[in-house]
């Protein structure tokens, strides 16, 4: 016969225990003859705990919330009713402990359920509460959901019609269930029903709905089994939390976040460029002021004020780039409309016509998922003209070059992508620096290192994303996420 | 002026303009024997590498200016190669960042190497050159 002792350090005002080992409930002598059992019989069945002791109202709260103690740890504190041998009801507050106790045969580690008794009866107050949750549910927007796996059905509270624009007398259904998510959150969600209706794991996530009239908005949705006597998951319970208010003010302020760290980025480059590049034209200027000023010869001097009108034209080149540059970001305001790919590819190739015969380039472009784009028409021949002549400038010298152009979209974003068959580059050592401006890779001679530097600047002051994915000697394509 | 003149000094700088100077300051100067000139980090730990497999005392300079801003190859990473194989050439060779850059980031990190004799900000000032050249 086991003895049961009390864990090592009992909590104060328990009034008893129940140890939970292999499926069998023991339980403290103080419990059993609180309720007025006999305290010989220690070892009662959990079926006679769940569907003789407890009140039926609180037994399929108690069940699911002892099955996910028991398999996933999951503790709890709830309060409930126990039928005394009498038939009368007293009330507990159970709460959960995984107490190391010292058992007198062996020192594995048991769980407990301990139960105080109540300081003040609740059923008298049960219609105040009901009247608390209801409006605690309404002023929080916060609707509950079950889901009976065995019965295929599901349920929903008024909350939740509320929230979902539903009409009171909606009956919801499974089948259905596809159409209260948009499509990209249907899956999420989908994955994590599953995984919570097969492997009992709770989930908590944010996610966004469709309601009846079409329109999307966030929810929290958390989800928990629900199990049956045998332990099996019959249904998964739940509530939806409208968080829309929130969530777009959180992703509104991702967004400015974002923005304020773009633009940052391109003040310290601009930084950059006037520290080393202005600054290397007006050094070269001092120091040819300084031989001047140190040398006799006229010939020398004459050769000197020579190089002053080399500085002055790449001064003048450097001031142009900035220009460009800054241009970039005070005309993101600048009208968007609605252009079509095919058509800026066409005046890029009028434009660049000579380059492309001479260079004996094949342009090939697939614009048939999706052709037009809103945005700034001058900014998209821009960038088609950068990268082509980028793959035409770095072909590789054993082939004629190929450019792949197509456009398609990606999780609702529209993507543009062109890959080359050039010399490639290498990612892992110019990767971070492809985008940088005067930042060039290759002995080309006619390398400037703005032309990818402008690029990502104009794709990013539209809140876009370039992207580069390169094998030297084989190709490159640049993804554009508009 | 009874020290011996430096046998080889080398410039690496992308910059022609600042070359012609520079080499013009020298020559006028007669600050040292040979100079030679790389357009780039590449270039010049290419020339060291080759230099590596044939030992010729007198094509290894005894001091270096290098630019920090250049393509293909810029000054830092050039400083990182040049740092794991200078040991082999049994020589002491002096190095100088000479850049345009007045970035507090890059003159710290100039700073924090010892491989670096000193950081000129361009525009180099003859004089200074000049006693760089001589105290070498």
């Amino acid at each position: 016969m086991t003895q049961i002792k009390m864990p090592s350090k009992p909590i104060e005002n328990n009034i008893g225990y129940l140890e939970l080992k292999n499926d069998t409930i023991y339980c403290s002598k103080v419990f059993l003859s609180d309720i007025g059992y006999i305290a010989k019989n220690k070892k009662i069945s959990l079926d006679f705990f769940l569907n003789k002791l407890i009140h039926k109202d609180d037994s399929s709260q108690f069940r699911n919330n002892y099955f996910s103690f028991i398999k996933n740890n999951i503790d709890f504190r709830q309060s409930l009713l126990i039928e005394s041998k009498k038939g009368k009801y007293k009330e507990f507050v159970c709460t959960t402990s995984h107490t190391q106790a010292n058992l007198s045969n062996n020192n594995t580690k048991s769980k407990f359920l301990f139960f105080n008794k109540r300081k003040f009866k609740t059923n008298k107050k049960v219609n105040k509460h009901k009247f608390y949750y209801k409006e605690a549910a309404e002023m929080t927007s916060i609707g509950s959901w079950y889901v009976d796996l065995i019965k295929r059905k599901s349920y929903w509270d008024q909350q939740t019609r509320r929230i979902l624009e539903y009409s009171e007398d909606y009956k919801p259904s499974i089948n259905k269930s596809v159409s209260y998510y948009p499509k990209e959150s249907y899956e999420q969600v989908k994955r994590l029903f599953l995984k919570c209706s097969i492997d009992g794991k709770a989930f908590s996530t944010e996610t966004k709905m469709l309601t009846k009239n079409n329109r999307e908005f966030w929810v929290r949705a958390n989800g928990k089994p629900v199990f049956n006597d045998k332990k099996e998951i019959i249904g998964v319970r739940g509530i939806f939390q409208d968080i829309d208010e929130t969530k777009a003010k959180e992703l509104s302020l991702l967004r400015t976040s974002n923005i304020i760290a773009a633009q940052n980025k391109r003040l310290f480059n601009f930084a950059h460029i006037v520290s080393h590049n202005l600054r290397s034209h007006t050094s070269n200027l001092s120091l040819v002021v300084e031989l001047l000023n140190s040398t006799e010869s006229k010939e020398e001097k004459l050769e000197l004020i020579n190089s002053v009108e080399n500085i002055a034209s790449s001064l003048n080149d450097t001031i142009l780039h900035l220009n460009e540059v800054v241009t970039i970001q005070t005309s993101t305001n600048k009208s968007k409309s609605l252009v079509k790919f095919s058509k800026s590819l066409k005046r890029v190739k009028i434009s660049i016509g000579q380059i492309i015969t001479k260079s004996r380039t094949i342009i090939n472009s697939d614009f048939s998922k999706i052709d037009t784009i809103d945005y700034i028409p001058a900014y998209l021949e821009s960038i088609l003209l950068n990268l082509i002549t980028n793959s035409i400038k770095y072909k590789h010298p054993e082939r004629d070059p190929i450019i792949e152009i197509k456009s398609y979209v990606e999780n609702s974003r529209t993507i543009l992508e062109i890959t080359d068959n050039g010399i490639g580059i290498d990612l892992e050592k110019f990767g971070d620096k492809l985008f940088g401006m005067y930042k060039t890779f290759h002995y080309n001679k006619d390398a400037i290192g703005i032309g990818l530097f402008i690029t990502k600047n104009q794709i990013d002051a539209l809140d876009g994303e370039i992207n580069v994915f390169s094998e030297v000697e084989k190709f490159t394509t640049f993804k554009i996420t508009f | 002026m009874n020290k011996k003149l430096i046998e080889l000094a080398c410039i690496i700088d992308d910059d022609d303009i600042y070359i012609n100077l520079v080499k013009r300051v020298i020559e006028t100067k007669k600050l040292c024997e040979n100079l030679i000139i790389f357009k780039n980090g590449k270039q010049s730990i290419d020339y060291f590498e080759e230099l590596l497999l044939n030992l010729k005392e007198d094509k290894i300079p005894d001091i270096i200016f290098i630019d920090l801003n250049m393509p293909v190859m810029d000054g830092w990473e050039f400083i990182e190669h040049f740092t794991k194989i200078k040991n082999k050439f049994n020589k002491l060779i002096t190095l100088y960042i000479v850049s345009s850059s007045i970035n507090p980031v890059d003159i710290d990190r100039a700073k924090s190497l010892n491989s670096i004799e000193g950081y000129l900000v361009k525009p180099i000032i003859i004089n200074e050159l000049e006693n760089i050249f001589k105290s070498a």
